[in-house]
């Protein structure tokens, strides 16, 4: 049943693959700081939504949207308004 | 965009490769071990996962994730996947495949949860049912390498049938006296049993890892609720979040 | 693209399309209901519950949960499409429709020619009015006569069948009459502006 929900509660690792379509690079190891409320962490760990239409990766102590990517077969978008810094 | 390239790990392009099936293992009775044959397979890391994609007769695809159970040592690609009620995909993998069969494969991916020899212990990891498969190749690959790092496995399961890896533990922790593996079994426990009966809480962790000064390395993998509750409690019993590195699967709540 | 190679005896759970009629192209009959959301699910307590309908920055009205279930109720039946390539026939569904709404704060034509969905969690979607008008568009609050799941965008939901199931949104809280068209969350990030199923229109550029 947890197959077809597409709910699930991921985390950064889960988009690892796409993600690195996007970047060229592994960045789930990559520091991020949430623009929000300035909070810090792994890529890998962030909470990821939304798996099946893109990858939408929240902040775990705001919630709030630290990166957005989507993988269309017209190209890949890549939004991290949200995101104060990406470090690796 | 411009390519992004860290000093660290050497990167190409994610491309779909052919795995065959070489061998099936019963692990449990809803777990089997599929042990794959991809030719061109460039090496992993422990802790890393792939990408499988499965095409059928009418062009439908599906695309799923799992964790790479076997060290970077072994040739043979293993992934462990437990059936689930109503799923899509594992029930075609722990029902109908069988050796010989092929089917697209990408990866290794994510280098967040990772443990490799080289980056030392102790290590302290925790697992919630198939959360083990990540977890599983870190403790195989520090096997092969004759690590003596301190190693303690914490790792839930509803009964202890559904321990996956159970024998393989028992004589990892037989050889090695560095190795700890505390098991705690939540719904259904054999007569005579005296480790713990609960679901993982502050308590348990407490009790059994590793104290803090030490600075361990830790790995939490399982279903989102185990993952949060175990972080939680962990920054709690004083441990740096930084050396918390945790890894949410979809099913299988313990 | 590449012919992808064919895995043996692998089959898709769902359903082949039965009647080539109810189904767009592309997508799979399911009879389950999958969720997905691009956050978490907002706990929304009716009693803290309102809608808000509004132009240019002031309110042509607004409707406490009372005040919602107080409006013509409609029911409707029918089939919806998620761009994730599922679809599910016959769903039913309570709620307000969109003309009600229109008729309840007085207005015999759209003042502006597009609405911007506004959501709890910050999720947004955009629909051309003309697509939410005639019985097209409602704000629904049951689900096969039962309140509407929190994880299926319970307690209220905009819902706009015959556009992919994105533009359904979830939580929905205001609605905003939008002189030119505006993207929301999704169509913003590489998914098509207005989403017809009927011509696959899912991703900027089909």
């Amino acid at each position: 049943m947890t197959e077809n929900v597409s709910d699930l509660v991921l985390d950064g690792n889960a988009a690892a693959g796409l993600l690195q379509e996007i970047f060229i690079a592994d960045i789930t190891t990559a520091q991020i700081q949430c623009e929000a409320c300035g909070s810090t962490g792994g890529v890998g760990s962030l909470r990821l939504y939304a798996a099946p239409m893109g990858a939408v990766l929240r902040c775990n102590y705001c919630d709030g949207i630290l990166m957005r990517a989507v993988h269309t077969p017209h190209g890949r978008w890549l939004e991290m308004r949200g995101a104060r810094y990406l470090r690796y | 965009m411009t390519a992004i390239e860290t000093a660290a790990v050497p990167v190409r392009r994610l491309e779909w490769q052919l795995a065959e099936v070489r061998e099936i293992v019963v692990e449990t009775s809803r777990v089997k071990s599929i042990m794959l044959h991809v030719t061109s397979w460039q090496g992993h890391r422990p802790g890393q996962h792939l990408d499988i994609r499965l095409t059928a007769e009418n062009g439908y695809q599906a695309q799923r994730s799992y964790s790479i159970a076997s060290p970077p040592e072994e040739e043979l690609l293993t992934l462990t996947v437990e059936q689930i009620a109503n799923g899509e995909v594992s029930p075609y993998l722990v029902g109908d495949l069988r050796a010989g069969d092929q089917f697209e494969l990408r990866g290794p991916v994510g280098g967040y949860f990772v443990w490799t020899a080289a980056m030392g212990g102790p290590l302290y990891l925790i697992a919630g049912g198939s959360g083990i498969v990540p977890l599983m190749a870190m403790l195989r690959h520090r096997e092969r390498r004759n690590s003596r790092a301190p190693a303690l496995l914490l790792y839930s399961s509803r009964s202890l049938e559904d321990v996956i890896y159970r024998e393989e533990l028992d004589a990892m922790t037989r050889r090695d006296p560095d190795l700890r593996v505390v098991n705690t079994l939540t719904r259904n426990q054999p007569d005579g049993w005296r480790g713990p009966r609960r679901r993982i809480d502050k308590a348990l962790l407490g009790e059994k890892c590793f104290p803090p000064e030490q600075k361990p390395k830790i790995f939490v993998c399982g279903s989102t609720p185990l993952v949060e509750d175990v972080s939680r409690f962990l920054v709690e019993l004083g441990h740096d979040p930084f050396t918390i590195k945790t890894e949410r699967f979809g099913p299988s709540g313990v | 693209m590449q012919e992808a190679p064919i895995t043996r005896g692998f089959r898709s759970r769902r359903q082949e399309q039965t009647s080539k009629n109810r189904v767009p192209p592309g997508q799979y009959v399911t009879t389950d209901f999958p969720i997905l959301s691009a956050g978490p699910t907002p706990q929304i307590k009716v009693e803290n519950w309102n809608l808000a309908f509004q132009l240019d920055g002031s309110l042509l009205g607004k409707w406490s949960w009372v005040e919602f279930e107080a409006l013509p109720q409609t029911t409707i039946k029918k089939d919806i499409h998620c761009v994730t390539k599922w679809s599910k026939l016959d769903t039913s569904w309570q709620g307000v429709t969109f003309d009600d709404l229109m008729k309840a704060v007085g207005l015999a034509k759209p003042p502006q020619a597009y609405i911007m969905a506004h959501c709890d969690g910050g999720y947004t979607t955009n629909v051309p009015v003309a697509d939410l008008v005639g019985g097209q568009g409602m704000i629904a609050t049951g689900y096969d006569g039962l309140p509407i799941l929190p994880a299926h965008g319970g307690p209220a939901r905009l819902l706009v069948p015959h556009l992919y199931f994105w533009k359904s949104a979830k939580w929905v809280r205001r609605l905003r009459f939008m002189e030119k068209d505006e993207r929301g969350f999704w169509e913003s990030l590489g998914y098509y502006n207005y989403g017809d199923p009927w011509k696959e229109q899912r991703y900027d550029g089909d």
